[in-house]
């Protein structure tokens, strides 16, 4: 097993950093290589699918977010976005995927659903805005797995544990390391691009409005996105991380157990006890009694005819 | 890379759709009523995250990706599964703690575990045992009465069938009395093994658990 970064840049000098994942995987678990790739090309597949439903928008369950997928894609369609097209595309697959995951469709976990748009939005924008073989971004998820899986020997890959840091901090070391891999970057540029995303996302809260998936982490997933394409490019031009990934992830784990209760998914801090954070919170809890009452009454009727059957 | 799931939470949509799955796994039968008792935390975000709809899905047999995790309070009832949602501080535990409580017709079996992350689960306590149950191998359960030779009885009949334990954990009320062995093994055991565990002096019972997607 690979434990660590340091041990997995010693491993991976002047090799592929996905066939290393790969052959630790068949060592540990006795999983061949051929059946992770068939499942992570079957995972490529699902981002690929949701992407484009997520594109159209839609309302999401609590009614908080949509159509940001749609108006990002109209301006890039129309020619009035100002960004490059791969920055643009990292944002809107990202969001589309978001979309979705808000309005509880199939989604991939990267690592967690409500990070889940970042990995996809990175890689899948690559691989189409620069040519890359989509054999070679399911190899570069291989990668994201590998890095996502020796964070989470140390740290719990979520919000609820650590905070946002912890999931789409996570995912977006995972993306960087992964785009770095698929730009034909060493291992090392790999593990750098892992860091200096991770460093930048150190003590981002989790906060959801009304404790839903929806606000800020829609959005939120998007601009990671773009942040983890940036790290990728900082590594490859041979940048690195002071801090070894190794320390990041131990900082992080730090600053996961200090943060307070209420700003680790609890929906009590942050963006939530906003002015409007707190409103739509209210209006969520009087629909969700709403909903409770009318199932209640629908049971219970249910129940009276079953009585009027037995009687007659 | 975590599962293929239906969203919008891993920790509280493909996790707690797993911690119900495995409470319905161990009773081995439809359920008839389950009672989820919450950790505070998560009972103070599973609404928003679909929790509800997952956990009770993962009870009547749902996969995380079933499109039809989001039906499934409603499919439960046209079961005629009585569903009951309460709150309970379980003190030092993660914050996505929930405790199942479930009954058939014939069985009735309880878990308390964690949903940790990305879809991971850890089950720390199954039928008032402590146990450390990720549903990310085949998986041996066994109640038992605590006497000596058991351990040995049983990982015999494993060996012979040239399987190999990948961990190993028992666990006593009372020395002499009901106890619990989680076995985990690398690859999958056949029915006649099963049969010879089940046939073990002093087995009261075995249940063999794949693999929970």
């Amino acid at each position: 097993m690979i434990e660590s970064f340091k041990q997995l840049g010693e491993l991976a000098r002047g090799r592929d950093l996905a066939d290393v994942f790969l052959e630790s995987d068949a060592q540990e678990h006795g999983v061949p290589a051929e059946h992770i790739i068939e499942a992570l090309t079957k995972r490529r597949q699902v981002m690929r699918d949701c992407i484009e439903r997520g594109k159209g928008g839609g309302t999401s369950m609590g009614k908080l977010v949509g159509n940001e997928a749609k108006l990002l894609n109209e301006a890039f369609l129309a020619g009035k976005t100002f960004l490059d097209p791969l920055t643009i595309k990292a944002e809107l697959y990202a969001l589309s995927v978001m979309g979705e995951n808000s309005r509880m469709g199939v989604i991939v976990a990267a690592p967690t659903a409500g990070a889940g748009g970042v990995v996809p939005g990175m890689l899948l924008a690559l691989e189409e805005e620069r040519n890359v073989d989509p054999a070679k971004t399911v190899r570069a998820l291989v990668v994201a797995g590998g890095v996502g899986s020796i964070v989470a020997l140390s740290a719990n890959i979520s919000g609820a544990a650590g905070g946002c840091q912890n999931e789409v901090g996570v995912a977006t070391a995972m993306g960087a390391a992964a785009v770095a891999y698929m730009m034909d970057g060493t291992p090392q540029q790999s593990i750098n691009a892992a860091a200096l995303a991770l460093k930048n996302t150190l003590g981002l809260v989790c906060d959801p409005v009304g404790g839903l998936v929806e606000v800020p982490c829609v959005k939120r997933n998007a601009l990671f996105a773009v942040h983890g394409l940036t790290a990728a490019q900082l590594a490859l031009a041979g940048v690195e991380s002071v801090i070894p990934m190794d320390e990041v992830v131990e900082a992080m784990v730090r600053i996961g157990r200090a943060l307070p209760r209420g700003l680790k998914e609890t929906a009590e801090g942050g963006l939530a006890t906003t002015a409007t954070g707190c409103a739509i919170g209210d209006r969520l809890k009087d629909e969700a009694n709403q909903r409770r009452a009318e199932r209640a009454a629908e049971r219970e009727r249910l129940a009276q005819e079953r009585k009027a059957e037995v009687t007659s | 890379m975590g599962p293929v799931m239906v969203g919008p939470s891993s920790s509280h949509t493909a996790g707690t759709a797993r911690l119900g799955r495995v409470a319905r796994e161990i009773l081995d039968e439809d359920p008839v009523a389950v009672r989820f008792v919450l950790h505070p935390p998560l009972a103070a975000t599973y609404r928003g995250h679909g929790s509800d709809f997952a956990l009770v899905g993962g009870s009547i047999g749902l996969n995380v990706d079933d499109p039809r995790i989001p039906e499934a309070i409603r499919i439960a009832e046209q079961m005629g599964v009585e569903i009951e949602f309460a709150e309970e501080d379980m003190g030092d535990v993660h914050p996505n703690t929930v405790r199942v409580e479930i009954r058939g017709k014939a069985r009735e079996a309880e878990i308390a575990g964690s949903s940790i992350g990305g879809g991971v689960i850890d089950v720390f306590n199954i039928n008032g045992f402590s146990a450390h149950f990720k549903g990310d191998s085949p998986t041996l359960l066994l109640f038992y009465r605590d006497r000596p030779g058991m351990i040995s009885e049983v990982t015999k009949i494993i060996a012979d069938e040239g399987i190999n334990i990948a961990s190993l954990a028992c666990s006593r009320k009372q020395r002499g009395k009901d106890a619990f062995m989680q076995i985990d093994v690398d690859s999958p055991m056949s029915k006649e093994a099963l049969r010879r565990i089940c046939a073990t002096p002093d087995v009261d019972e075995a249940k063999y658990l794949d693999r929970i997607p």
